[in-house]
């Protein structure tokens, strides 16, 4: 019987599993995290999650390396079905997200010991949600971008409400799952009206129906499609917490574990922006000139919204939810350049390119400099008022000199990567002469400046409160620290210099762009 | 029956969860409007599948089902910790955060 | 090795502030009270690093190939090729001068000052500022200018902040967001004119290759629009910079707030970077818009000299006088760039180093001042005199200078500055003759009630010089009496870059074609500035007498020096 069994063939499809390595070994990393610790439970308490994640992310980097290789020599690759495409842009974002997770893990070890949390939750939610955030990125069908998205989501959710102690943290959760659900409901609906309209959930099948072959009328599928073109960017513009979309960002980058932040600011963003971008270039490219006025408004409000509000804060998390909202207005700025249909060839690619560099500039930038904020949260991650890091450079100047470094960064001061990534947007934009859009990005910057210079001010120029009494003063000297979450910090310093500086990795940067424009 | 009906009735869901998304208090009645958002989609892709003659349509709404299931364990699972840490799950009452 | 050259005075000083920032603090502990020299480890490393950096610069001064306009020392190193970015460097006779300022000022400010807390961070960011300052004058890819241009507010700023007095947050806040807010536009601007000038090459960030294209046939005519946007955007950084009339209301409070050596750097150098800026890249790429705008300039200058020389006489405050002093010499130098001819152009780069010199000096002088007494009220000061006669000695040189009386640099500058005015527009020139009178009024009136006088309570007890101060600023007075009695061998740099400047753009073909612009100037006298009619309006018909000095003192500059020094110092006596 068994050997009839095994003569059986099914119609399933191929899975070409060396392709989406990465994003398997990031899940799967999960699975054998939580397995692991359940069997022995001595591991869950020490250094081992930790390095387990970074090492599972680290793997699924190696992955990404070998994978780059391949898809540059063959082109884009089509793998489960055609459900999912593996090329150069693809690739490069999941690198992305690997960086992400390594830095994140490193920095939770310190915080869940601090927190006196265990066990290996965090790190396998983390893991689960960025191979959510891979196959939202490579998804070749709506269905997949979906799965995608709520595997992204879903984990992130979770992490949001899991500081126990915190009340400020479940609120965070709760506030940021009825959002979230809200929008990937709305998104689907979005889904639902362009299978309708076109018969399809296959992107390259929306973006080559004739509407008049398939559905219902012309009249009524065109309104439909327009209709799912706003449904579905109103979804992305939630998980990227684009303006008017953006309300629940300052209230839950508050609440929520400050690592956690961490991730939802870089991995959770950019897998968003890398969904966005990969469903309207490949779906609903021929509707170009219907959702790219889109982008426009979602950019100028973000820029606008997000650096004037930011400036009357006082909490240094909610400051920098807004500067997140604002670095969102610039990388929509980055798409709309890339999405110009009139330079098709050579503008396109640098709209592509200032995308992808900012992405990467700011994943780094943002998780260092939540990483700082991890530090200095103390115990209960409660303490993030500006009056929190007054005089930390006399306490703490190694700490105070990276944090300044990140914060200057994300200002836009040269000799950054932060520079070099508006620097590229700028460019961008003036080439498709999207000047007011460039002007407004520009001036939004100066503005968001203040709220960067303020917190340097507390740090640097104010001196620390008499607090010497204070029971859970912030320790002095780099040694309080836990090593890991200073590594981390450190590393991405260094990276934001160089890749500030060095003009490196241009060859990667050029292809994955062009791969992306490709797309279109 | 005609297309149109089905697409009628389902936009007539969404509405109602997207107003009870808003207007809604008490945290389990937001999930439960939420749940009717997603069902309006799933009427909606089951009758586009007919319309277009293709399984697609219900299979995808298959995955919504799961996926739903998922984020309301999830969504429950969070209101239960803010029932137990404050008594209370209405949503107007959750004030820690504001700026 | 002399590629390397340029580089090099941007590496040593950020090698310097590294060396700094990894030496234990321990070696720092300041003692309490300290007669005489006093530099902190950090502070000698400093000193070393960036004495240094002056002889390089020095060094390049002396390699300089005299009578050559274009760039010497050029060096280029691919960045981003795929946006045609470069780190691209070169100096010509406009920005070696700057270099040697720099290269300079930064030792002395080092001497003649100290760090009062923190020697060892207040040295790191010196540093980086000087780094900063050097890279922008050398850099010739418009993008590393811009840079470098930005990346010095982020030393200065913690400067200020960090160790100024009183007000010193809101000061240097406000520096970092005033020119931070003007620059930021020139950013777009910048990229919009790459994208216009890109060629079948692709584009390119690099000065030369713009200034060709923006130079070829047919180009500005074409563009004529988008340059005047891409114009003022780089203006609006450049005069917030300067700062121009208007927007100079940062300058007062960051110069009254900042410790000495910030104020020193701050108008010898960094001011310097507005003028330069619009010398290198106003003058050089838009030449038809400067033009355009040249009489809204010329009046915000002038303006901005008398506007600064009478508020300057109400003040209370020493520094706060230095600084408004400041304002009205910037406005000379913009009215020099603004005449658009080459006396103009020379006597608003010598000034600019004159001004860095005596401005410099002058904020060394009030330092001390302030160390001493603890105050820079001009009331509670009074016959210093008689207690430190060496102070006021070099006090009254650096003051006079700073006046522009004869025989010192500050006359040079001006004299040449108000002669090119006056050939592109002659009621500038004469309204801003006054400005001189006025900085005689206010500097002598300061000087007479702060030095003058009988000496009272602490004011008798203020001790004179320290040997180590005066040698620190013996440099300083010595190039002031050597720029005023032979300025000769800076004009011979400046000259043949100032008049590559300006010919690159004469040579285009709707313009007349002129021979230089000796020939240019010549021309000028008699067909009564056919050149400038449109700007300069119909006032400036007759100047034959005055363009005939003009070329005696183009042929030799101490003797024309003479003449209308009496005229000016007899001026001055009388107030």
């Amino acid at each position: 019987m068994i050997e009839q069994l095994l003569q059986v063939q099914t119609d399933s499809p191929e899975v070409a599993w060396s392709l989406i390595a990465p994003l398997v070994t990031l899940a799967l990393g999960g699975i054998l995290l939580i397995t692991i610790s359940s069997l022995i439970p001595s591991l869950k308490d020490n250094w081992f999650p930790a390095a387990f994640t970074a090492g599972t992310a680290a793997a699924a980097m190696v992955f990404v390396v070998d994978i780059w290789d391949r898809v540059s020599s063959t082109g884009p690759e089509f793998v489960v079905a055609n459900s999912m495409s593996v090329d150069q842009y693809t690739v490069f974002v999941t690198g992305v997200i690997c960086i992400s997770v390594f830095l994140v893990s490193l920095l939770f070890h310190g915080y869940l010991q601090r927190e006196g949390f265990s066990g290996p939750e965090w790190y396998v939610l983390i893991l689960m949600s960025a191979s959510g955030g891979v196959l939202l990125a490579s998804a070749e069908d709506l269905i997949v971008t979906f799965i995608g998205l709520e595997i992204l989501s879903i984990a992130v959710y979770v992490l949001a409400s899991l500081h126990l102690r915190r009340g400020e943290s479940q609120e965070a959760g709760f506030k940021y799952f009825l959002l979230g659900a809200l929008s990937s409901a709305l998104f689907l609906y979005g889904i639902a009206l362009t299978y309708g309209a076109t018969g399809s959930t296959r992107l390259t099948g929306i973006s080559q129906s004739g509407l008049n072959e398939r559905g219902l009328s012309p009249a009524v599928d065109s309104s439909m499609i327009l209709v799912a073109m706003a449904l579905l960017m109103v979804g992305f513009a939630f998980k990227v917490s684009a303006v008017p979309f953006h309300l629940w960002t300052p209230d839950v980058y508050e609440g929520s574990p400050s690592p956690v932040v961490a991730f939802m600011a870089s991995a959770v963003k950019v897998a968003g922006f890398a969904g966005m971008l990969r469903v309207f270039f490949v779906g609903f490219g021929p509707y170009v000139e219907d959702w790219r006025p889109l982008l426009q408004g979602l950019a100028i409000a973000s820029l606008v919204v997000g650096s004037l509000l930011a400036i009357a804060q006082s909490n240094v998390k909610r400051m920098l939810a807004y500067s997140s909202i604002t670095h969102a207005g610039f990388i929509l700025i980055g798409i709309y350049a890339a999405a110009d249909p009139e330079s098709r060839s050579n503008g396109g690619v640098l709209g592509a390119e200032a995308f992808l560099f900012y992405l990467l500039a700011y994943t780094i930038m943002v998780a260092g400099t939540f990483g700082v904020i991890t530090l200095i949260g103390r115990r209960d991650d409660g303490r993030h008022s500006l009056d929190d890091y007054r005089g930390l450079f006399k306490s703490n100047p190694v700490l105070a000199v990276l944090m300044s470094a990140l914060l200057f960064a994300q200002a836009g001061i040269p000799f950054t990567s932060g520079f070099l990534a508006k620097f590229r947007v700028i460019a961008a934009a003036a080439q498709s002469e999207a000047y007011v859009l460039a002007g407004v990005a520009m001036l939004a910057s100066v503005v968001a400046a203040v709220l960067y210079l303020r917190i340097v001010v507390s740090m640097f120029l104010v001196d620390s409160p008499a607090e010497a009494d204070e029971p859970d003063a912030l320790p002095s000297g780099l040694s309080a620290f836990p090593l890991a979450g200073v590594t981390a910090v450190a590393i991405a310093v260094v990276a934001t210099i160089a890749l500030g500086v060095l003009p490196f990795g241009q060859e990667i940067l050029t292809d994955a762009a062009e791969a992306m424009s490709a797309m279109r | 029956m005609y297309l149109n009906q089905f697409l009628i009735f389902s936009a007539i869901l969404f509405c109602i969860g997207v107003y009870g998304v808003l207007v809604r208090k008490n945290g389990v009645l937001v999930l439960m409007s939420i749940e009717l958002i997603l069902n309006a989609v799933n009427i909606n892709l089951v009758a586009f599948g007919t319309f277009h003659g293709q399984a697609a349509g219900q299979v995808f709404a298959l995955f919504v089902i799961a996926v739903a299931a998922a984020e309301v364990g999830v969504g429950l699972a969070i209101v239960l910790l803010i029932y137990r840490n404050r008594r209370s799950i209405d949503v107007s009452e959750a004030d820690l955060l504001k700026g | 090795m002399s590629e390397m050259l340029l580089p090099s005075l941007i590496l040593i000083p950020l090698a310097t502030a590294a060396i700094i920032a990894v030496v234990p603090s321990f070696f720092d502990k300041q003692p309490e009270k300290t007669e005489g020299f006093y530099l902190p480890f950090s502070g000698l490393i400093a000193l070393a690093g960036s004495s240094l950096t002056g002889l390089v610069s020095f060094y390049v001064l002396a390699e300089f190939v005299v009578g050559e306009g274009g760039f010497q020392f050029t060096s280029t190193t691919p960045w981003v090729d795929s946006v045609g970015l470069s780190w691209a460097f070169g100096v010509d006779g406009i920005s070696l001068f700057m270099v040697v300022l720099t290269g300079l000022l930064f030792p002395i400010a080092l001497i003649t000052t100290s760090a009062h807390h923190d020697s060892k961070a207040y040295h790191v960011w010196l540093m980086m500022l000087m780094a900063g300052s050097m890279g922008a004058f050398v850099a010739l890819d418009l993008l590393v200018f811009f840079l470098f241009f930005e990346i010095v507010l982020v030393p200065m700023y913690f400067l200020i902040g960090g160790w100024g007095h009183g007000n010193r947050i809101y000061a240097s806040m406000k520096f970092f967001l005033y020119t931070m807010a003007a620059s930021a536009l020139m950013l777009v601007g910048i990229v919009s004119l790459v994208w216009l000038t890109s060629g079948a090459d692709g584009p390119s960030f690099d000065y030369r290759v713009l200034l060709e294209a923006v130079t070829a046939d047919g180009f500005a005519a074409e563009n004529e629009t988008a340059l005047t946007f891409i114009f003022l955007s780089f203006a609006l950084a450049f005069s917030v910079k300067v700062p121009v009339f208007p927007i100079h209301t940062w300058l007062p409070d960051a110069h009254t707030e900042a410790p000495t050596s910030g104020s020193v750097i701050l108008a010898g150098v960094l001011l310097k970077l507005g003028t330069y800026g619009f010398l290198r890249f106003g003058v050089g790429l838009f030449r038809d818009q400067i033009e355009t705008f040249a009489p809204l300039f010329l009046t915000l200058g002038v303006i901005g000299i008398v506007y600064g020389a009478a508020v300057a006489t109400m003040q209370k405050d020493l520094k706060r006088l230095v600084a408004y002093s400041s304002v009205a010499h910037m406005g000379f130098i913009v009215l020099g760039i603004f005449a658009l001819n080459s006396q103009g152009l020379q006597g608003a780069v010598l000034q600019m180093v004159n001004h860095g010199l005596s401005t410099g000096a002058l904020f060394i002088l009030v330092g001390w001042v302030y160390e001493r007494r603890h105050t820079r009220q001009i009331a509670e000061l009074g016959g210093l005199q008689k207690s430190a006669p060496i102070l006021a000695a070099v006090f009254t040189l650096v003051m006079l200078s700073s006046i522009g009386l004869p025989g010192l640099n500050g006359f040079a500058g001006e004299f040449l500055i108000l002669l090119g005015t006056f050939q592109s527009g002659r009621w500038w020139a004469v309204v801003a003759v006054s400005g001189v009178i006025l900085a005689a009024l206010y500097m002598l009136w300061a000087y007479q009630r702060s030095f003058h006088g009988p000496a009272d309570g602490e004011n008798a007890e203020m001790k004179d010089l320290r040997p180590y101060e005066l040698a620190g600023i013996l440099p300083l007075l010595f190039l002031i009496v050597a720029l005023g009695v032979y300025p000769r061998p800076v004009l011979d740099r400046i000259e043949p870059s100032v008049e590559a400047l300006l010919q690159t753009t004469e040579e285009r073909p709707e313009r007349p074609g002129v021979e230089g612009i000796v020939a240019a100037a010549e021309e000028a006298e008699e067909h009564g500035d056919d050149d400038y009619g449109e700007d300069s309006h119909s006032e400036d018909s007759g100047d034959d007498s005055h363009a005939e000095d003009k070329d005696e003192s183009h042929s030799d500059e101490d003797q024309s020096d003479e003449e209308p020094a009496d005229d000016e110092a007899s001026e001055k006596v009388d107030q």
